[in-house]
């Protein structure tokens, strides 16, 4: 589902470089949930970017959903986003003004969907996350945990197979974000979706399939997480 | 939700912001709308004012010069001239005022019925002013400004002759356009006799033309006439003459057209300035939506289509309100209040009310631009880093 060979990510800072990943090669399973973890500066961000098709590699080749992102253009990009990736970010970044049934329609006044079957697919995606009976809520009216959930709905809306979610819970006490990983950990196991998280939340790792380490850019180790393995222990 | 009720959902995010920027360009707009009335409106101004039979006849060095009163008479027997008066400037003064507030003329009673025919004045009225030697006529506005009325005695210090006259109102000049005050020529004579002196000049000589068509030849006949004279003359329309006459105010037309393209200018960079600041306050937004799937194009799009939505909004407001001030004026010189006829003149035609939206709606894509096009070009790792 998702590969990335040899990649190199290096930024300019004024007269500096700075190596933000260092020949780093991976692969994600379809219908896999994933965490990237490491230190601040790890280069997890940076990663989650470049497999989301927001980024573009200094080197190496990032193949996503069986396209190689390298070869996109900037619209491209924005349209094979729109198309294969839903999004979370940490400070959920709904639109104020609009309502919680709007905010998820976003995604799709990008598609050629009529206004009914949007506001239609809006209202089922906000009844997955639980959140059916708020579509009229304003963002400002709801706890943050709800605007959070509000967020995956937008992420999913328009059926993308992967989500990626940049610290979901970063923003979030500890019962909603249980709640929030919960609920990516059921958009793997009920609708198949590919799940990328960075966190330095340490109850993600319960919930995902593997966490791949970074430090200074290197991959530096991938180990099961708690979903994996209590799915080994339920097997034997 | 479709992308208009998007893009109108956040020009309400800021109420106060965008009430402000939108009547600032209202108010930009209906200036504009009501100045473009200027040039048609001071033509019309002409038209109205000016008859097609009636010409003027004066000093070719300018009108401060005067021409022997003998001329009238050569211009009254020439071809085609069905009657003549002459104006002479008695620059009157009326009580303690400091200086000439209306236009006042000493004239030939025996014809001005005949030149001003177009006026309206009653016969019964210049049958008393060609009769009565202090009869003066007045123009409706100056009797209304002063309160006078026929009847009345009215005194005028000179203060281009050393005379000062009474004069007994004896009638009204029917027409909102002409606030003169004229009496007659041989009681200025007769005064400035009195006092040592002689009048043998006049001011200008006012023509009624039999023919539309004899025109054109009686302008030349007339300056060809006098051209070998001592003071020769410059023979003109009654609209050119008036043109000439408000010549300055034509310059000042210029000038207050060149302000307001400047004003709009400025309320360019008004609205550029709203835009920019959207724009900073939501580069999270824009982030998230470009994260999203929206292009740069479709972002560039959507910023620009608020501050367009916006200008046009703001600038139909100022259009349609100039239109309906300018059939109020309209309406009222044509009844309740006759004193604002000439301003009935300038009016804002549909063309005007369409170039004044067009201007508002390029407004509105001016300002936009920069700012938008600024935000829809960042990276969107460079805004998620920033804004993260």
């Amino acid at each position: 589902m998702i590969d990335l060979e040899d990649v190199s990510r290096v930024y300019r800072r004024g007269a500096d470089e700075v190596r933000a990943l260092d020949h780093v090669s991976l692969h994600i399973e379809r219908g896999r949930f994933v965490a990237l973890m490491g230190p601040s500066g790890s280069g997890k961000s940076t990663l989650l970017h470049l497999l989301a098709g927001l980024d573009r590699p200094t080197s190496g080749r990032v193949t996503v959903a069986g396209r190689s992102l390298n070869d996109l253009s900037e619209d491209e990009l924005a349209r094979f986003r729109s198309q294969h990736v839903g999004f979370i970010f940490q400070f959920f970044n709904l639109i104020p003004v609009l309502s919680a049934r709007e905010n998820v329609e976003l995604p799709l006044l990008l598609t050629s969907l009529g206004k009914s079957l949007r506001r239609e697919r809006a209202a089922t995606a906000l009844r997955v996350v639980g959140l059916g009976e708020r579509a009229l809520h304003m963002p400002g009216e709801m706890s943050g945990g709800e605007q959070q959930r509000v967020a995956v709905a937008r992420a999913i809306v328009s059926d993308p197979e992967i989500v990626v979610a940049d610290e979901p819970t970063g923003d979030l006490d500890a019962k909603n974000a249980v709640e929030i990983l919960s609920l990516l950990r059921d958009l793997r196991r009920e609708f198949g979706k590919t799940v990328v998280m960075v966190t330095h939340d340490a109850r993600g790792e319960q919930f995902v399939d593997e966490i791949h380490h970074l430090d200074k850019g290197v991959l530096d180790r991938t180990v099961a997480g708690g979903a994996a393995l209590r799915a080994a222990g339920d097997a034997t | 939700m479709s992308w208009g009720s998007l893009l109108w959902r956040n020009l309400a995010r800021n109420k106060l912001r965008s009430a402000l920027t939108g009547g600032a360009i209202a108010l930009a707009i209906a200036l504009v709308c009501f100045l473009a009335t200027m040039p048609d409106g001071m033509n019309r101004l002409l038209e109205q004012f000016a008859s097609g039979t009636r010409v003027v006849v004066h000093n070719e060095a300018g009108l401060v010069y005067p021409l022997p009163y003998a001329y009238l008479q050569k211009v009254r027997a020439m071809r085609g001239v069905v009657a003549a008066t002459s104006w002479t400037w008695f620059g009157g003064v009326f009580v303690d005022e400091e200086g000439v507030s209306f236009p006042n003329f000493a004239i030939e009673p025996d014809q001005v019925g005949v030149v001003f025919e177009d006026y309206g004045i009653a016969p019964e009225a210049l049958a008393e002013f060609r009769s009565r030697r202090d009869a003066a006529l007045v123009g409706r506005a100056t009797l209304r400004r002063y309160g006078w009325k026929p009847g009345d005695l009215v005194t005028l210090k000179g203060t281009v002759f050393p005379v000062d006259l009474r004069f007994r109102i004896v009638g009204e000049i029917p027409s909102e356009r002409a606030p003169h005050f004229w009496f007659q020529r041989e009681y200025l004579e007769q005064a400035v006799a009195a006092s040592g002196g002689r009048l043998d000049f006049l001011g200008t000589i006012w023509v009624r033309v039999d023919d539309p068509a004899r025109v054109d030849p009686l302008l030349r006949e007339i300056d060809e006439t006098f051209h070998n004279s001592e003071a020769q003359t410059s023979t003109e329309t009654e609209k050119s003459y008036f043109k000439n006459f408000f010549g300055m105010l034509e310059g000042l037309v210029m000038l207050i057209m060149i302000v307001t393209a400047l004003v709009a200018v400025c309320i360019v960079f008004i609205a550029a300035n709203t835009a920019s600041m959207t724009v900073r306050e939501r580069m999270r937004e824009i982030a998230i939506l470009k994260s999203i799937g929206f292009s740069r194009r479709l972002v560039f799009g959507m910023l620009v289509g608020e501050a367009t939505l916006l200008a046009t909004l703001a600038g139909a407001v100022g259009a349609f309100a100039s239109l309906g001030l300018s059939q109020l004026v309209r309406a009222a010189a044509g009844g309740w209040n006759p004193a604002m006829g000439p301003l009935a003149s300038f009016i804002v035609t549909n063309t005007i009310l369409v170039e004044g939206l067009f201007l508002a709606f390029f407004i509105g894509m001016l300002s936009g631009v920069v700012p938008s096009l600024g935000a829809a070009r960042r990276g969107v790792v460079q805004t998620l880093r920033e804004v993260f």
